[in-house]
């Protein structure tokens, strides 16, 4: 259904040409001879010459001296090697017990380094080219070891936090023809976490998990757009064996990646918003205190109310008890999923729902994260799982449905334990109903309480359909059903919102003043959002005639809401009622 | 109401296109949320007829969404459960995400009176349910290789519920 898969024919080469001037293709990457300068180190060389140290005019002269003299480097001396450790000492301590920093100043080493990275830098294409430190004659001369020939990760930490230091910011970075393995990209994202094009080329990663440290599911490099692995074991393994596998792995740890290996990846873009650089000015934080509306009830519109209280009656009673009959309920094509967010709510645990309430504490999740959750916040970098969870087609639905916990909706209870929102949205080239509904459920076992969010896509029930045979008005396209732990129906309880709790005093004065009239209900009448004994009599008198929601609603109605005389009216009138009529 | 074309079958691979972008998604629409510069960045994701319902209120479309974050206070989501899936009946396919998590306004607790009681869970952090309806947009064509269309927030629908 997504065009192309694989990109756009010449989409290869204008990847290959934009990678090209950025620079971050190796011309030859096979090639190492010793004369054959990369054309980003020209033009950096050329700018050395002709510019003064951006990194110079930052660091006063004195502050160098402090580097081998003082103890106690501060933030006034970014670049001193003590700084660099102390940052690492923080990052190592959060990694575990075992690794302790060493603290070893090199300053010979850090000013040799800045050197190399300088030289190596251009401003103007934001590119910093630190392929084949080796054979750099700076590094040669000074008989320095760089990381992945003999130097380790923590060399790796002090190039990188001296790139960090660069101005405007790098964006792309080549590093290619290194030897690095895995371990010597630990501290890359931490110095580096913006950018936006990495080569790696020509080195030793050998697994997909190395890529783990620099994955944007981890928080860490978070704008990368183009990634280069080829020529590592990684890469050239993987390919072998099963490409479209690797590609997907690395795609799949990396979410705003847009081309890997020189090859674009099929995508759906957004307009996102552009991210500020340093100069833009800087906005003003939000500063309102109160909410820009308060909470409104149910809101439905463009749909008859009583479509869309029959489909969830009809829905949670079978949900409750012979899931099996909901086949007819999904369409032949619909997708179904399910997910656990085991979260305990901040308001839930203030006001201590999980001890006050009867069975909260023999809930477990188990079933449910046994069963196949979808969240794809825990799911999503296992493509395998993501795909399994997904489940297309109505058998497939109810199949997975069946081996859930058993439920009980109580939807004729208390009205105000549910909310809904409805409204039409358009499908393909036809028309559908997005609803949303939030409430609770008691857990058949244990009789703890959750609290769930189901968003379904409806279209109305085409004629002839299993749906239609089986008295649908609408049929589930889509159907997604959050589970979560039990937060009070408060949360959704019409009226004011508060930013922060009111004082004691301000709880006074309110009190003393007469509280507001409730706001009116959505006028289309949902069975949902009825008062409570009204909405019995609605479900009696289905119950009793087998009439669906609607047509109770204006049997009562025409009966000044006496359940006694509607049934009478009802047994008068049904030979010449239609099938609309009934559930 | 009318009926829906025929269907076309999804793929595997529309399932992965589709759960690579909700996970963009949710990122660049939150962070964009929790920033100061919201009011430039999010009315962005919406074109002039998206519909959108925040507690139960309706607005229409960006300049509706700008209209709702301007008095907004400021917000910090932290996103614990997303789901999404490619909209059977529709090429390319329309996706439906669904995001479960909590959102802290203003201040936090921290902001709270000192004199309230330790059970009193206002000003501590909601839980909120928000659904998007996620369209290609026919009139934006893509920019870059490898991109399957643009896509727009055609519909959303937030809930505080915690």
């Amino acid at each position: 259904m997504f065009s192309s898969p694989t990109p756009a024919p010449g989409s290869r080469a204008i990847a290959s040409n934009a990678l090209r001037s950025a620079g971050l293709i190796d011309r030859d990457a096979t090639m190492r001879d010793l004369t054959d300068k990369p054309g980003g180190r020209k033009a950096s060389s050329k700018i050395r010459s002709h510019r003064p140290h951006l990194l110079e005019l930052k660091q006063p002269r004195d502050s160098r001296l402090r580097t081998g003299s003082s103890s106690q480097a501060g933030p006034s001396n970014p670049l001193s090697i003590r700084g660099a450790s102390r940052v690492m000492g923080v990052r190592v301590r959060n990694l575990g017990p075992t690794a302790t920093p060493r603290v070893k100043p090199k300053v010979k080493a850090v000013e040799v380094w800045k050197e190399v990275v300088q030289k190596r830098w251009n401003p103007e294409t934001q590119f910093l080219n630190l392929e084949s430190l080796i054979d750099d004659e700076l590094v040669k001369k000074s008989g320095l070891a760089p990381p992945g020939r003999g130097g380790d990760a923590r060399d790796a930490a002090v190039i990188f936090k001296i790139a960090s230091q660069l101005q405007p910011k790098v964006q792309t970075l080549s590093l290619a023809n290194n030897n690095l393995s895995g371990v010597h990209l630990q501290f890359l994202s931490h110095y580096l976490p913006d950018l936006a094009n990495l080569s790696l080329q020509n080195n030793n990663i050998r697994q997909i998990k190395d890529l783990d440290i620099l994955s944007s599911r981890r928080g860490r490099l978070q704008k990368l757009r183009e990634l280069v692995l080829i020529g590592n074991p990684v890469q050239t393994l993987g390919a072998k064996e099963d490409n479209e596998k690797y590609r997907r792995d690395v795609i799949n740890r990396f979410s705003t990646l847009e081309v890997l290996d020189q090859v674009a990846i099929a995508q759906i873009a957004f307009d996102r918003p552009v991210a500020s650089t340093s100069n833009a000015a800087v906005a003003a934080a939000p500063s309102a205190t109160t909410f820009p509306c308060q909470m409104s009830p149910s809101f439905v519109t463009g749909v008859d109310g009583g479509i869309v209280s029959n489909f969830l009656v009809r829905f949670f009673n079978a949900l409750d008890t012979q899931r099996r009959s909901l086949v007819d309920a999904y369409d032949p094509n619909a997708t179904f999923s399910f997910s656990a967010n085991t979260t305990i709510a901040n308001r839930a645990r203030v006001q201590g729902f999980h001890t006050s309430l009867p069975n909260q504490t023999k809930l477990t999740w188990k079933a449910w994260l046994g069963s196949g959750s979808r969240n794809l916040s825990r799911v999503a970098t296992d493509p395998e799982r993501a795909l399994k969870s997904l489940h297309i087609g109505a058998l497939e639905a109810v199949k997975a449905l069946e081996n859930l916990p058993a439920t009980k909706h109580d939807i004729s209870g208390p009205p105000e334990k549910f909310c809904l929102d409805s409204f039409p949205v358009v499908i393909g080239q036809g028309m559908g109903l997005l609803l949303t509904v939030h409430g609770q459920f008691t857990e058949v076992g244990t009789e703890g309480i959750r609290s769930f969010d189901r968003s379904f896509i409806l279209t109305p029930a085409p004629e002839g359909s299993p749906a239609k045979l089986a008295g649908w008005d609408v049929v589930i396209l889509s159907d997604q059903w959050t589970i979560r732990v039990y937060s009070s129906h408060e949360a959704w309880k019409p009226g004011p919102l508060l930013v922060q709790a009111l004082s004691r005093e301000e709880q006074e004065a309110q009190q003393r003043t007469p509280a507001p009239a409730p706001p009116i209900l959505d006028p289309q009448g949902l069975l949902v959002s009825m008062p409570e004994a009204q909405r019995n009599l609605v479900m009696q008198v289905c119950q009793r005639t087998a009439l669906n929601v609607r047509f109770a609603i204006d049997c009562l109605a025409g009966n000044a809401w006496d359940l006694d005389r509607a049934v009478a009216n009802f047994e008068q009138v049904k030979a010449t009622l239609s099938r609309d009529a009934f559930l | 109401m009318t009926a829906v074309p025929a269907i076309v079958k999804l793929t595997p691979n529309d399932v992965e296109i589709a759960t690579r972008a909700a996970d963009h998604f949710t990122r660049i629409y939150y962070s964009a949320y929790d920033s100061n510069t919201r009011l430039n960045d999010l009315p962005a994701f919406y074109r002039p007829t998206s519909s959108l319902v925040w507690n139960g209120k309706p607005f229409q479309g960006a300049a509706g969404m700008r209209e709702l974050i301007e008095k907004m206070p400021v917000t910090k989501h932290e996103v614990q459960s997303f789901d999404c899936h490619p909209i059977p009946g529709t090429s390319p396919p329309s996706l439906l995400v669904s995001v479960s998590g909590s959102v802290t306004h203003g201040l936090g607790p921290s902001g709270n009176p000192t004199n309230i009681t330790p059970r009193n869970p206002e000003g501590h952090p909601r839980v909120f349910s928000q659904t998007f309806m996620l369209v290609p947009d026919p009139t934006a064509p893509a920019t870059k290789p490898g991109e399957v269309a643009k896509y727009y927030v055609s519909s959303d629908a937030l809930r505080f519920v915690g």
